[in-house]
């Protein structure tokens, strides 16, 4: 009894690194990588599910020259609904069922986050593509790995752009009263305040609302020498018509990245309302500038019916720098082998973020910052910082 | 249409059936991976989010829609006992329970002053809607559209992270309310539940206090759903206010009608087909909800009583009691 003890347990044993190794090139085979992609296909969130066509576009495009050490990158889609139980459910399939090698993608941050405890566990490797919430990547996991701005990096990137305007010192913030405007108001506050400026006035504009009368009218007592805004675009469009209605029209207005010059102005139907507005916008150039047109072409070759907005773009950048990792790791391929190849990424020049991604073994937050989008001389532009185009 | 009653030998066999199905079904971990292990736990979720509903819809025949909203209350109170109290997670069910009979209580108090039909709907649904607000808004307490995690725990020695173990759980917890509904509408009070549905004013000239049948049936379905909601938030491990809106309450309409609106046994029948039917539907993207709603549509019209009465065609075994199918 105690030889077949003995026997189990060094069988035992003896298996253990063989399973291991099965673990770390589950998903890998001699020709093909498979690659779990989370989105919300279908649902009332599905058209944020355009972020992962550029994405996917790009497998392609790699797929199409040859792949990565002749592995051809094999996107298994799975949908989420935009649903927290619906994405738990696709993740469990790609992870116990499809086996696939990592996860990248992701719309939702609310999914995301409820995703999160069950892929660190599994220890695959996860790029986050699209959805911003810090909470996703910080606390550090050593699997998942974020590749957009997060909401952190964007509120940042707004009141450094606020205060690169010169003299601005009154700067006051309008935003809805939910998580996601604090997810943009919160940094934007914490940098303005590190640079010695406190918000002059904090106002409220609940979702729904159909005036911004008693907002733009206290704003106008103030004299604000700019404002923060962290509302959706359609609350957007009806305080930015309110400010040209009662004589503000020239004060500068920051918006997140949860609006767009171009929608913004087709809700307000009026430019003088949208030529003073300022959005996040993460790219080189705008969305049909001549750096941008690689990027739409590429997509529209392998979706011709694809009609671009910013979502399409968004998730590129992270393709492009999964690519560049799984490159330098070489044909002997393991998730352990990618994560570390994931961590060496330095100041990655993704030629359509507008920042670089750097992931570093204490920081999986890959990108650290953003340009803006706003109108100068009628014409929507690219900026650095006020008045420096990127 | 009438039915004919099960025989004494007939009802033990259905007594015995009752039992022996969760007793197999202790079995079901071996045959499933972590991914269908998720979707039968969800399945377990869903039948007595089902049977909480069919309960104040179908047994006592109020037209409320507030059942998402004992289902939130159910999930807050239990992340947030287990979150910011560090109250365990098997505690907080019961708990989370008497949170969700106290929503029972609060969107009884309309049906107790009168109010009937689409008003009843309409007020219930805002009963509903204003706790998803209060999700959101109360973010101190719930964590507003962040959510509330649950934390990380073990039970005897296992985390709770592992599926099978939360298979067990969630399996007992349904068998207990299953049998306790059950037992509920075969008592006198169970009677009392089917008279008021089918006259009140006459239901109250016989001396039975309808106003305390309506509330308590409020209250038992809002523990119900209340227990349902405590185990979704271990389900999904983390609780957000999406979960509880309009969305999930057709979902769960959806499986009341297909089970068989006020049959116990149709709200495991619709709860089982309707939380599997998307998951096989994801092998057809962006068909799956066309798909979803022809079959849907295709089973009410085909089967307007429900799931539950092509069972009680094959066998009196399944006719239930306290059921009564229309005329």
């Amino acid at each position: 009894m105690k030889t077949f003890t003995s026997m189990l347990a060094a069988a035992a044993l003896a298996a253990t690194p063989l399973l291991a190794q099965d673990w770390e090139t589950e998903g890998l085979s001699e020709d093909a990588i498979t690659i779990g992609v989370m989105g919300p296909f279908s649902g009332n969130a599905s058209s944020y599910s355009k972020a992962l066509v550029g994405m996917m576009a790009y497998y392609d495009k790699v797929n199409e020259e040859g792949g990565v050490h002749g592995r051809k990158l094999i996107a298994v889609q799975e949908d989420t609904a935009c649903d927290s139980a619906k994405g738990l459910a696709a993740a469990k399939k790609l992870i116990s069922q499809d086996k696939v090698f990592m996860l990248q993608g992701n719309s939702c941050s609310g999914v995301a986050l409820a995703l999160r405890p069950t892929i660190e566990e599994a220890g695959l490797p996860w790029i986050v593509a699209h959805a911003v919430s810090d909470s996703i990547s910080d606390p550090l996991a050593k699997n998942i790995f974020h590749g957009v701005p997060t909401g952190g990096a964007n509120g940042r990137a707004m009141a450094a752009f606020v205060l690169s305007k010169p003299d601005t010192s009154n700067v006051a913030i309008i935003e809805h009263s939910n998580d996601w405007a604090h997810s943009y108001s919160n940094p934007a506050r914490d940098y303005l305040e590190e640079n010695g400026v406190s918000p002059s006035l904090e106002l409220t504009m609940e979702r729904g609302q159909t005036d911004a009368t008693a907002q733009v009218l206290k704003l106008r007592q103030e004299k604000p020498d700019f404002i923060i805004a962290a509302l959706y675009e359609a609350e957007t469009a009806i305080f930015l018509r309110d400010l040209v209605k009662y004589g503000m029209g020239d004060v500068p207005v920051m918006g997140t990245a949860g609006t767009d010059l171009e929608n913004t102005l087709k809700r307000t139907g009026d430019f003088e309302t949208v030529q003073n507005y300022y959005v996040i916008h993460s790219y080189v150039d705008n969305l049909d500038g001549p750096l941008m047109q690689q990027w739409g072409e590429m997509i529209h070759k392998y979706n011709p019916d694809e009609e671009l907005s910013t979502f399409s773009f968004v998730s590129i950048g992270s393709a492009e720098a999964l690519v560049s990792a799984l490159e330098a790791v070489g044909p002997d391929l393991t998730r352990s082998k990618l994560m570390a190849a994931l961590e060496e990424v330095r100041d990655f020049d993704t030629g359509i973020l507008s920042d670089p991604i750097t992931w570093t073994p204490e920081d999986h937050q890959g990108v650290k910052g953003s340009a803006v989008a706003g109108f100068v001389d009628g014409e929507p532009t690219v900026l650095r910082a006020w008045g420096q185009p990127y | 249409m009438s039915q004919t009653m099960p025989s004494a030998r007939q009802r033990r066999l259905r007594t015995w059936i009752f039992w022996a199905v969760p007793v197999l079904l202790l079995l079901l971990p071996l045959a499933t991976n972590p991914y269908t292990q998720f979707i039968a736990n969800g399945m377990l979720v869903s039948v007595l989010v089902t049977l909480g509903f069919t309960l104040t819809i179908g047994n006592l025949g109020q037209l409320a829609f507030a059942n998402t909203a004992f289902f939130g209350i159910g999930a807050y109170a239990s992340a947030i006992l287990a979150a910011k109290l560090g109250v365990p997670w098997l505690l907080t069910i019961p708990l989370a329970g008497a949170f969700g009979a106290l929503g029972g209580f609060l969107a009884s108090a309309a049906a107790l002053r009168g109010i009937r039909s689409y008003y009843l709907a309409i007020i219930t649904l805002a009963f509903g809607e204003l706790m998803r607000w209060g999700y959101t808004h109360f973010s101190p307490l719930t964590g507003g559209t962040d959510g509330t995690p649950m934390p990380r725990e073990t039970l005897f020695g296992i985390s709770l992270t592992d599926d099978t173990l939360k298979f067990y759980v969630f399996l007992g917890v349904t068998v207990l309310l299953v049998k306790g509904t059950l037992n509920l509408l075969r008592s006198r009070f169970g009677r009392a539940v089917m008279a008021v549905r089918e006259n009140e004013i006459a239901t109250a000239s016989l001396a039975i206090p309808t106003s305390r049948v309506i509330l308590v049936t409020f209250m038992w379905s809002g523990f119900v759903v209340g227990c349902a909601g405590a185990l979704f938030a271990r389900h999904v491990g983390h609780v957000f206010p999406e979960s509880f809106g309009m969305l999930h309450l057709i979902a769960s309409f959806a499986m009341v009608l297909v089970g068989g609106l006020g049959s116990v046994l149709g709200s495991v029948l619709g709860a089982v087909l309707l939380t599997a039917l998307p998951e096989y539907l994801r092998a057809f993207p962006g068909m799956e909800e066309l798909f979803f709603g022809l079959i849907v549509a295709g089973v009410l019209v085909l089967m307007p009583m429900g799931l539950a009465s092509l069972l009680r065609r094959l066998s009196p075994i399944f006719v239930e009691r306290h059921y009564r199918e229309a005329p």
